[in-house]
């Protein structure tokens, strides 16, 4: 048998059109496949980096870290200490004074941590409120 | 005294030699000559051609000496053609040299592959349309793959009795891609697609070039489970190339391997084409279908390269899809030199082994579709 006969009675046509098919397929999902590779691999690589990044911040939100500073505060020296280191710089303002202006001083100066070290010494009853946002130094306490 | 040697006389290759003997050893002589001479695939010619002189020396059948008689030394290492086995081997090896790094790279041109496995159904068509019966059409239409090993081994499943002409069908149309492809590639494409210029894909990761032998055979084999011996021994390869801590497996699979395989597959392809056997009006009708399939393999890669451009931003070079025959690397060099030559600054080498990587996977596909259309 010759010719189209011979094409429908060996069931040519199917064969090539599903076979066809079938290899197209095959090679688009495999294509598609291997250009994700690469992404999947990427991700992969970074999930340590992306699980640090979610402990940090479920760090933060958990209430110990507001002893945070506490800890810090640890590495300052004493109040007593503290008072001492900035009696000097006091002595230089006119009394009551911003905390800014203490502040610029115990910068020029170039003390460690002057923001916690000032917090402290409010904290502590040194630099005593006057109500009109400006402090005085509380000599008995700083003694 | 004169009886006993009219006796021997008979029996001399001499003397039983006619003229399908002469054709014959002048084929074989071409192949030599365009292996050694022009350099065209060496590896596979030489052995097939000494194998057509070896096998077309005249013999007097029944003394076990034939490749087609039982017990006879050369039936014995046809064995390897005939199951399957060499083909799987030279697949083994075939792997453990393929980089499919640029494959990784540029993922999207693996589909120029698929488009260049359309010469095979086309020829499928035209053999059953020219009186081919359908296992014989499907082993003429994998020539369209222009992968030699495939086509052995589909022929060796469903046509054993043409592995010869099929065999030497498809190493001849490989080895003569630089006379077939070029003027295809020229006849389809305009001057300013073929100056199209890609630039070189991303570096593949090591980790990508592991992962994608054990994608590739899941993926490929659960689709066509009867191309398991040629994918699975060529993502084995690749596998052993890749995972760098078999280096001596894998240096052994690309040279020792892949080389005694080659000779005793190609010498033994060689011998098949005993003239009695090859010299018949369907070899030449397998000749004429695979020059058609391999025509329309290279066509229907080029064509699908032009689609493409259609809908991609970056604009591919539609000459790639003739690399999507699985000649590796012949084929990828070719549309290299062609491309270099309307352009010297257009190199699409590396692009092209993309394509040919893809072809070799596609081939295979298709020849264990091809089979299991039959099972």
């Amino acid at each position: 048998m010759f010719g189209f006969d011979n094409i429908t009675a060996g069931n040519g046509w199917g064969m090539a059109v599903v076979g066809a098919s079938i290899v197209f397929l095959g090679l688009a999902v495999l294509t598609f496949v291997i250009s994700q590779v690469h992404k999947i691999l990427n991700l992969w690589e970074q999930k340590d980096g992306f699980f640090n990044r979610y402990k940090k911040q479920a760090q933060i939100k958990k209430p110990k870290t507001v002893k945070a500073p506490v800890t810090i505060q640890r590495h300052l020296p004493s109040v007593k200490e503290l008072a001492s280191i900035y009696r000097p710089l006091v002595e230089q303002l006119k009394q009551p004074f911003d905390l800014f202006q203490l502040f610029e001083i115990s910068n020029k100066m170039d003390l460690a941590h002057p923001h916690l070290s000032i917090k402290y010494l409010q904290e502590a009853g040194v630099l005593v409120p006057q109500g009109d946002g400006r402090f005085t130094w509380d000599k008995q306490k700083a003694n | 005294m004169f009886d006993l040697f009219y006796q021997f006389l008979s029996n001399t290759g001499y003397f039983l030699a006619d003229y399908r003997h002469v054709i014959m050893i002048f084929v074989g002589c071409i192949f030599l000559y365009l292996g050694t001479a022009k350099k065209y695939e060496p590896l596979l010619l030489v052995p097939i051609g000494f194998g057509i002189l070896v096998g077309n020396v005249p013999f007097f059948k029944g003394f076990g000496i034939g490749i087609y008689e039982p017990n006879s030394v050369l039936h014995y290492l046809y064995f390897g053609v005939t199951t399957g086995v060499y083909p799987s081997i030279v697949f083994l090896g075939l792997g453990a040299m393929t980089d499919f790094s640029s494959l990784l790279a540029q993922p999207k041109l693996m589909l120029l592959g698929a488009a260049a496995q359309m010469g095979i159904y086309f020829t499928l068509l035209g053999a059953l349309f020219f009186g081919f019966l359908p296992k014989e059409a499907a082993s003429i239409a994998i020539i369209g793959g222009a992968d030699g090993p495939t086509s052995i081994f589909l022929t060796a499943k469903l046509a054993p009795h043409l592995i010869g002409p099929i065999a030497i069908a498809a190493y001849s149309y490989m080895a003569l891609i630089p006379v077939i492809q070029p003027p295809i590639m020229r006849l389809l494409t305009t001057r300013k697609e073929r100056r199209i210029k890609m630039p070189p894909g991303r570096e593949a990761s090591r980790k990508e070039l592991i992962i994608f032998p054990v994608v590739a055979v899941l993926l490929c084999c659960f689709l066509a489970p009867t191309a398991l011996p040629l994918l699975g021994m060529l993502f084995l390869g690749n596998f052993l190339k890749e995972c760098g801590v078999v280096n001596r497996l894998a240096n052994t699979a690309q040279s020792a391997i892949i080389d005694t395989a080659t000779i005793f597959l190609g010498f033994t392809v060689g011998c098949s084409t005993q003239a009695d056997v090859f010299l018949t009006p369907k070899s030449l009708g397998i000749f004429f279908l695979g020059a058609v399939a391999f025509s329309v393999a290279t066509a229907s890669g080029v064509i699908f390269g032009k689609i493409m451009n259609l809908f991609l931003k970056e604009k591919i070079n539609p000459l790639l899809g003739a690399a999507g025959v699985s000649a590796v690397p012949g084929s990828a060099r070719e549309v290299h030199l062609t491309a270099l030559k309307e352009d010297p600054t257009n190199f699409l080498l590396m692009h092209g082994m993309a394509c040919n990587s893809s072809g070799v996977i596609g081939s295979a596909i298709c020849a264990g579709i091809l089979w299991s259309f039959f099972i």
